[in-house]
């Protein structure tokens, strides 16, 4: 069951991001992003973080989807402990990530326009709309960045919880699923992250 | 044409009224057997103990039922089980359960059990015998023992009927099997309630079989009788029914007495027959003894959690009059018709039975295990009995003692640790089934002959004779442990076989294979043939405070845990044979995972730091940034935008 929900969500993921290729145009690149200009040590520690993030993340989903999507079996023998050595690591590095790309990934009043003005009309508040719709390509990757942060408390705490004698079988196969289903949703914001991220 | 008629139609009449005559004869003649139609075959709902006050029937000469016994008759006939018992309870049903079908091949063996194991210090033998037709272990007739022999050796701890009952075609045997009788089904065995019930004792059952007295045998285990005199010491002549002395005065030709006071003035005896098998009389045939200690007395040692909870053996190895009784393993429902036998399992009482309409959890009062802390791959890898069976994994697997292979409870019983059969134990492996679970082992030590890989066991007669004297003066230790054969024997036995048996002549022992090459020269191989037996552990379980993990992880996930990396002791006379091997040899596991795993373990409670801080700081970042976009809705909200 779960190997057939994961290939849909894989595929449907995929065609996602396909079809935002097709019908979105690539948008012009953002200030903060542009390469040209030379990082300071912090912007490079921040960039380190980010791509150890995305190798642990890469390994974890390796090993932690190869057993279950081609095998059709349960994660087990040299993969747990390459999956289970390399998740404490994605764990700090995750850690790391959202202190040090928190406050650029916020969300700023230009992001979503029809957002604000639904807001604005909802609560009869006054005032202009930001027309800064250039930034509203960051919508996607501040979604995604919080959505990859949120996910991951119950992502780990799941697998960390069932390894203290506090659950019994019902909530250790609870919470197994739990991090199955969120490593599934987790894996699916993190590919689409990360694609937004190549487009812009 | 009229006459025609009815002359066709009387004919009809005539033979449909036969038909039914001849039908109802058969009912009559099979009336024993039916199910259902005798007195005790079907309960009639009443809980409370019926009273046996009943005549003793023997058996005749011709097998038959024979008279009802008076104290005074002459000959004095031991009683028949067959006949007096199956007066009121279908002995055609009975024999057919579990402890008596062994040798009928069409009852599905199941799980592999505790098999027989012949045993002979002088020639290096042990052998697992079983008549199931459980993988590892020899058909009697494998090794020349006739049903005859097999019941003189093993029949001391059974509860009568299988082998002691099969139907032989050899002249001696049917000759041997008139003097002696055959060993019908002993229902006192088990369902004797009197302390007087002697199994084991100086003239007890299990000396009645050694001394080939099976058809005296059950009358001599109950509390009113004696017998005296050795079938064996008779002649093949010898005719029980019609009984002369024999020529040799120091021969005693069996007999029996009762004990007058039993008979009442009508020749009734009353029996204390209980439906409940008493915990001590499965105990005779079924007791363990781990030898994990200097300490072995029975004081020293618990009984099954369950039995000191106040249940009773028979409150989950139950069945009803066809005896087939519930041997309460997993899976068991597969190969059984008994209809409690899933939920007879550890899962059956402890958790329920899945597919059941009705809670069934907690039968006989079974906690329902929380488990809590421990992932739900062990219970798809690890039986029940991994965790809460057996003696606890210690560095080396222990000799372990078993009623069936070492005779306890009889008399003159070796009672030295050293005795053979070895059996080591726990010994944790994975079986037919996936899943791990302790064992005992036995490692086989025979002579064979091997033929296209294939190694068949040497006729035990031929062994004894040829093999006996080769190693004639090796010393024999007064323990019963194995003498200290040298390659040398070895070749000098084989030398010996040669000439007595067609075939290739090989020893197998402790996981090897020793033959004689072209030039005479000994040599050893790892064989498929030489693989241990091994048969599960289910009792004692230990109580849950007492089960593998319940301290930690580590309890079996260390680099030198016993479960993993316990010594697995090879056993075997030959003394360069003997070795040791590591649990995780037996299990489908690779040792070098097995070790790097529980390497991983050390790390395990820093992981949980580190993962637990990195989801504190996350959280402190989600909780920081929700607050400072709370603040702006509220600022939204109060219009100071």
């Amino acid at each position: 069951m779960y190997q057939k929900i994961a290939i849909i969500a894989f595929l449907i993921t995929l065609a996602c991001i396909v079809l935002h290729r097709i019908v979105v145009p690539s948008n012009k690149r953002l200030p903060g992003n542009s390469t040209s200009h030379r990082l300071s040590i912090i912007g490079m520690l921040r960039i380190l973080v980010y791509l150890a993030v995305l190798f642990c993340f890469v390994v974890l989903a390796m090993t932690g989807f190869y057993p279950t999507l081609v095998l059709g079996e349960h994660i087990s023998g040299y993969l747990v402990m390459v999956h289970a050595t390399f998740a404490p690591v994605f764990a700090v590095f995750l850690a790391v990530l959202a202190v040090m790309w928190a406050k650029r990934w916020r969300f700023t009043s230009g992001d979503c326009p029809l957002f604000e003005r639904i807001v604005r009309w909802a609560t009869l508040a006054n005032g202009p709309v930001a027309n800064n719709y250039g930034e509203s390509s960051c919508l996607g990757q501040k979604i995604s960045f919080w959505l990859i942060i949120f996910l991951a408390l119950p992502l780990i705490l799941s697998v960390v919880l069932s390894m203290f004698p506090l659950f019994g079988t019902y909530w250790q196969e609870l919470l197994l699923g739990v991090h199955r289903y969120t490593a599934l949703v987790f894996a699916m914001v993190a590919i689409l992250h990360t694609y937004f991220i190549i487009r812009t | 044409m009229r006459k025609g008629f009815i002359l066709t139609g009387f004919s009809c009449l005539l033979v449909l009224c036969l038909s039914a005559i001849t039908v109802c004869f058969e009912n009559e003649a099979l009336g024993a057997e039916i199910p259902g139609t005798l007195l005790g075959d079907k309960s009639d709902g009443s809980r409370a103990h019926p009273t046996h006050l009943i005549p003793l029937v023997s058996e005749n000469e011709d097998g038959e039922q024979g008279g009802i016994i008076s104290p005074d008759d002459e000959p004095l006939l031991p009683f028949s089980m067959r006949w007096t018992c199956g007066e009121c309870h279908s002995y055609g049903i009975i024999n057919k359960g579990w402890h008596f079908s062994a040798p009928d091949p069409n009852i599905a063996p199941g799980r592999a059990g505790h098999p027989w194991i012949l045993t002979d210090a002088r020639t290096g033998t042990q052998i697992p015998l079983s008549y199931r037709q459980w993988p590892g272990t020899f058909r009697p007739e494998q090794l020349g023992l006739s049903s005859r022999e097999f019941v003189k050796y093993f029949g001391r701890h059974t509860p009568g009927g299988g082998a002691g009952e099969l139907e032989t075609e050899d002249m001696d045997e049917i000759m041997r099997e008139y003097v002696s009788g055959k060993l019908e089904i002993n229902c006192l065995s088990c369902h004797n309630a009197d302390p007087g019930q002697d199994q084991g004792g100086a003239t007890g059952y299990a000396v009645q079989i050694a001394r080939e007295n099976f058809r005296w045998a059950a009358a001599a285990s109950c509390e009113f009788a004696s017998v005296s005199g050795s079938a064996n010491d008779m002649p093949d002549t010898y005719d029980p029914f019609m009984p002369e002395a024999p020529e040799d005065a120091k021969k005693v030709p069996p007999t029996i007495k009762y004990r007058q006071t039993a008979f009442d003035q009508d020749n009734n005896v009353s029996f204390n027959i209980v439906r409940e098998v008493p915990d001590h009389r499965c105990y005779f045939c079924h007791s363990n003894l781990y030898i994990d200690s200097a300490e072995t007395e029975k004081w020293n040692t618990d009984e099954d959690i369950h039995l000191t909870a106040g249940m009773k053996c028979v409150d989950c190895h139950r069945n009803g009059i066809d005896h087939n009784i519930i041997r309460g393993y997993e899976g068991e429902s597969s190969a059984s018709a008994n209809n409690l036998s899933a939920a007879s399992s550890c899962e059956g009482c402890h958790l329920g039975e899945k597919d059941s309409s009705s809670p069934v959890a907690g039968r006989l009062g079974a906690p329902v295990p929380e488990h809590p802390g421990i992932p739900p791959v062990h219970f798809e890898r690890m039986t029940c009995t991994a965790c809460h069976s057996g003696p606890w994994p210690q560095e080396k697997t222990v000799l372990t003692k078993t009623s069936r292979a070492h005779r306890l409870g009889t008399v003159g019983v070796n009672k030295a640790h050293e005795a053979l059969p070895h059996i080591s134990s726990p010994v944790f492996a994975e079986r037919e089934n996936g899943k791990i679970a302790p064992y005992k082992m036995v490692w086989p030590a025979y002579w064979g002959i091997i033929k296209d890989q294939e190694v068949a066991p040497i006729d035990f007669d031929v062994v004894k004779q040829k093999v006996g004297q080769v190693l004639a003066n090796e010393k024999l230790p007064a323990s019963g442990d194995w003498p200290a054969l040298s390659d040398e024997n070895i070749t000098e036995a084989l030398k010996s076989l040669k000439g007595a048996v067609e075939g290739e002549p090989v020893y197998v022992s402790g996981g090897k294979v020793y033959s004689l090459d072209d030039s005479g020269k000994l040599w050893s191989e790892e064989h498929k043939a030489a693989e241990p037996y091994l048969w599960p552990i289910a009792h004692n379980v230990r109580p849950a405070a007492q089960s593998l993990g319940i301290r930690y992880c580590t309890d079996c996930h260390a680099t030198d845990a016993p479960f993993f990396f316990g010594d697995v002791a090879v056993d075997s006379p030959v003394v360069t044979g003997r070795e040791t091997k590591q649990m995780v040899e037996f299990q489908d596991v690779d040792p070098s995972y097995a070790r790097a795993f529980a390497f991983s373990f050390v790390f395990r409670p820093m992981m949980k730091i580190v993962c637990l801080g990195s989801c504190a700081i996350m959280a402190v970042v989600l909780l920081l940034y929700a607050l400072k976009a709370l603040a702006c809705v509220v600022k939204v909200l109060a219009g100071s935008d």
